[in-house]
């Protein structure tokens, strides 16, 4: 069994970086849910494979965003790092819904809103908290 | 290039040591005539560095000195030579440049030195990009490079990954065979002690290598230079790197990152012009000031530094409201001579304050101080870990949480599966699901795990007196003012085999990971007796050294997988006790902070 997990463990790893920065998202998308898979099948993976849902459905919002946004800084970037961005940007509808999403703990949404407004000096927004 | 260290007050030759690779280091040069390049792993030049000057290299027709990388090779050059480690990415950059080097038709013979050994894996490599045929291959066995003169390396920042994570033995193997090498050179070790899995499967290593006779150096002859090794494998003490080492070498090392016996700061931080290229400042004990300062609690580094100032100032003082005609030109003498400490002075002021207007005054590192303490402690956990979950919402450098995060999780035998899961989730979240893989890799080395069980470090703490109180940290009484009021455990269990041997501690031995063991060598190699009798190891029955003639002992010190620049200093603090007579020297595979260990774990997805 150990084997077995640790041959699931090497071929997600193998799956997951070649994906990296590379143009086409798409099969990068296909080989996150195959990792989901094989996670949900091996014993004690719970967490692996959850891990690997969130991540594929991030990429998702990722592309949207990439498209609507027009800017290609979402790719690659994690959870938190998304919302920041959205927040800088001024989107903040958009960094609600990821909120509620992948729910984002309360402090960690405040911590995040935080450092995006003082980053873009936006004391009046800081002023409302 | 950084100021070698001066290795002629060191307790064994390590002169020697560096002669040698000195020597087939040139061997390696002359084996190519005439001029040639030379390609260097960039990861080995620092390390080179220690070994062999500049000037060395010219003068065995070294004419270009590159840094390998993908670029093709630009010289005239006929003959080049590599020096690298047996790494697949590399192989692949010397490959590009022998095939650009094809296209382009010129010839060239090429030279592949590897370090500490070819592997199989490099020569596959090699063959499936097309050029095995265009290479001769060798080795360069750069072993131990002596750093101090009580400090030698290996230089392999991968080590405890490699043997926790990867399940890959082969820096255990490098050890042995450094160490095998040592005993050629110095005598065998009359008394091995060892604990942890790579202390065993070392010391197994190095029996069997003293069987085969491996190294193929003369056998030594004359009484051993060395009376006690220890092995201790990281893995037995991991609290230790996680917490912040408060020597001033270590507080040094932790916030500017000692490279290669030096560290690199601003031009501005030593008070010189502003400027893009950093100095760089040897930090070894050829510098006297330093070698004074280095071991000592950074609490009062400034103290002692104002101290010296205020000296010369009196001595200045003197000399100019004696009478002129009764100064001798010999006083003169004398006080320009105490003079010459001026620039280590200045040196070690202007770095001392830079660590204290940067980091030690912030509280950020004076909160994160008390974090550590509480965890080693054992008091009020859920402090420690809520302090924890705001670094990480706040994304804190990965690198600093991961290290309190180990140490809460080593310190209690693991997070209670709610917490476990949570504080994963939100690293993932806030760093990227990349990290799955640095979870996994922490999770196998047994560094951040969920618990099952409860942790019996309350019982490690108390039976090895690893929190001290009323420790003065300016006359200190114990190894504990290293880390004001922690004393590293693994320091503590050479200090016991010092003592009374481990006998007496086998209840607690038995609490921290891995085995042990106590066993005498055969203290004389003779090549022509068979190999049972005389190479046997017996059980040792005593507990330490016992000289008669009064002489000091040596204890070598091996830390498998890393060893901070604090643990070194509580030995040395061992050392200059009243009424020990025993030197230490410091074997490891790589000189660490917590965070350089936890950064070969994290997985860098470029």
């Amino acid at each position: 069994i150990v084997m077995r997990e640790s041959w699931e463990i090497a071929k997600d790893r193998q799956m997951l970086t070649p994906g990296r920065g590379s143009a086409l998202q798409n099969p990068r998308q296909r080989l996150l849910e195959q990792a989901q898979e094989l996670y949900s099948r091996a014993r004690d993976h719970t967490f692996q494979a959850k891990a690997a849902e969130e991540a594929a459905r991030l990429l998702k919002v990722q592309q949207e965003l990439t498209m609507s946004e027009g800017q290609a800084v979402f790719i690659n970037s994690s959870v938190s790092d998304t919302i920041r961005t959205l927040i800088t940007i001024g989107n903040q509808q958009r960094a609600q819904r990821i909120r509620s999403d992948f729910k984002v703990p309360e402090k960690r949404w405040y911590f995040l809103k935080i450092a995006a407004l003082a980053a873009t000096r936006d004391f009046e927004a800081l002023e409302k908290f | 290039m950084a100021q070698m260290a001066n290795l002629d007050n060191a307790t064994i030759d390590l002169n020697a040591l560096r002669d040698h690779a000195r020597k087939e280091l040139v061997a390696a040069l002359e084996s190519l005539d005439g001029k040639k390049v030379f390609i260097l792993d960039p990861k080995l030049s620092g390390p080179l560095a220690l070994i062999a000057q500049t000037s060395l290299l010219k003068e065995h027709g070294v004419e270009n000195l590159y840094h390998l990388s993908g670029d093709p090779i630009q010289s005239d050059l006929r003959n080049v030579i590599y020096l690298v480690r047996p790494q697949m990415k590399l192989m692949k950059m010397i490959a590009d440049q022998i095939r650009h080097d094809t296209q382009v038709k010129i010839q060239r013979q090429y030279s592949i030195y590897f370090t500490p050994r070819r592997t199989i894996v490099c020569e596959k490599v090699l063959e499936d990009e097309g050029v095995f045929a265009d290479v001769v291959m060798h080795e360069y066995p750069l072993d131990l490079i002596p750093f101090d003169e009580d400090i030698l390396s290996l230089e392999m920042e991968t080590a405890y990954k490699d043997a926790m994570v990867d399940g890959d033995r082969s820096s255990l193997y490098y050890v042995a065979r450094a160490l095998t090498k040592l005993q050629a050179v110095f005598g065998v070790i009359p008394n091995v002690k060892g604990k942890g899995k790579g202390a065993v499967a070392v010391f197994d290593m190095m029996k069997r290598m003293r069987r085969e006779q491996l190294g193929a150096l003369p056998p030594y002859s004359g009484p051993p230079e060395i009376d006690m090794l220890i092995l201790l494998d990281r893995q037995v003490d991991m609290v230790t790197p996680m917490c912040t080492q408060l020597t001033y070498e270590g507080l040094i090392d932790e916030f500017m990152n000692i490279h290669n016996g030096a560290v690199e700061v601003d031009p501005t931080v030593m008070g010189a012009v502003p400027s893009q290229r950093k100095m760089k400042v040897p930090l070894n004990s050829s510098d006297k000031l330093f070698r004074e300062l280095r071991d000592l609690n950074f609490g009062i580094v400034g103290q002692v530094l104002r101290q010296k100032a205020e000296a010369i100032k009196a001595d200045y003082t003197e000399v100019r409201t004696t009478d002129r005609q009764a100064q001798s030109v010999s006083d003169l003498k004398e006080f320009v001579k105490k003079l010459n400490v001026l620039p280590e002075m200045t040196r070690h002021t202007n770095i001392a304050q830079h660590l204290t207007a940067t980091y030690t005054t912030k509280p950020a590192f004076l909160s994160r101080l008390h974090m550590e303490q509480t965890l080693v402690e054992g008091r009020s956990l859920d402090v420690t870990l809520e302090y924890i979950e705001d670094l990480i919402q706040k994304q804190e450098p990965l690198t600093s949480v991961l290290r309190l995060l180990c140490l809460f999780s080593l310190t209690n035998n693991g997070l209670l599966k709610k917490n476990f899961d949570h504080i994963r989730r939100e690293l993932l979240h806030s760093y990227g699901f990349e990290h799955v893989f640095t979870l996994n890799n922490l999770e196998k080395a047994g560094l951040f795990i969920k618990q099952e069980g409860k942790s019996n470090w309350a019982l490690i703490k108390r039976n090895l007196r690893l929190t001290v109180d009323d420790v003065d940290d300016a006359n200190p009484n114990d190894i504990a003012y290293t880390y004001s009021g922690y004393a590293p455990i693994s320091i503590r269990l050479v200090q016991q085999a010092l003592k009374t041997g481990w006998r007496p501690i086998d209840d607690t031995l038995r609490l921290l990971p891995g085995p042990w063991f106590e066993k005498k060598q055969a203290s004389i190699m003779n090549p022509g007796m068979p190999a049972e009798g005389g190479l046997d190891t017996t059980p040792l029955d005593h507990s330490g050294v016992h000289l008669a003639d009064g002489r000091r002992s040596l204890i070598l010190v091996v830390f498998i997988g890393g060893v901070t620049f604090a643990e070194i200093s509580a030995l040395r603090f061992l050392s200059a006790q009243e009424g020990v007579k025993t030197d230490f020297i410091v074997a490891t595979t790589k000189l660490i902070t917590g965070s350089s260990l936890l950064q070969t774990l994290i997985e860098d997805p470029s």
